[in-house]
């Protein structure tokens, strides 16, 4: 069953290339025509998936994630400093061990594991957030 | 903050994760292991000597194993009470 679902996919695969291809050499009237056609094939379902690419995490991502974190985080003593730009220890008032577990808590939000070097650089919510940018694996 | 050795405080860190990790199945519950651990950590912050740090993290390493050993026991005692007759 699963092959002759792969099969089909590619066959259509196949179709709709040339259609794709197509529209750049029609005239424009009729090819307001084939619009709807195209937007079929479009919606497709994608035969391979890319299971090692990297989940395309966007900054703004990362740090909504970050931020809700520490907002969950009942040490936090003043919420309201908390921000993109955000120290752990000047800002938000967290002594080192503190910090310790708001890396194991992005660790484990994330699924990474982070090296004991790269955590002691991690200072601030814009440091974590540049780290998870910089690591594929990150989820 | 004083840094003293690197590795020393390394090992610190290292112990201090375990030690968090392993509080995640506290009879008592993860928040109540947590402050009580930050609190024994934080109690001995001011220590600078190499050896009396390196006592520490002996000692860390010995509460380690007691919780090792409750986890152990509390497993022991929740299968025999299901194993006993009522």
């Amino acid at each position: 069953m699963f092959r002759t679902a792969l099969l089909r996919s590619a066959r259509q695969a196949i179709r709709a290339a040339p259609r794709c291809q197509a529209p750049i050499a029609r005239p424009v009237v009729r090819s307001s025509m084939f619009q709807a056609k195209q937007i079929v094939p479009a919606a497709r379902f994608q035969a391979v998936r890319c299971y090692s690419a990297s989940a395309g995490l966007t900054k703004d991502e990362v740090e909504g994630r970050i931020m809700d974190l520490l907002k969950n985080f009942d040490k936090v003593t003043e919420p309201e400093k908390l921000n993109g730009e955000a120290h752990f220890h000047n800002d938000l008032g967290l002594d080192s061990l503190d910090t310790v577990e708001v890396v194991m808590a992005i660790e484990e939000e994330f699924s990474i594991e982070i090296p004991d070097k790269e955590a002691d650089a991690i200072h601030s919510v814009k440091q974590a957030v540049d780290y998870i940018l910089a690591q594929p694996d990150a989820h | 903050m004083v840094f003293t050795n690197p590795a020393l405080r390394h090992q610190v860190i290292q112990i201090y994760k375990q030690l968090l990790f392993m509080g995640r199945e506290y009879p008592l519950g993860y928040d109540y292991y947590r402050t009580r651990l930050h609190k024994a950590f934080a109690s001995q912050q001011h220590l600078t000597d190499e050896e009396q740090i390196k006592k520490g993290i002996a000692r860390a390493e010995f509460v380690k194993k007691e919780i090792e050993a409750l986890y152990f026991l509390k497993r022991y005692r929740t299968l025999r009470q299901r194993y006993e007759k009522p």
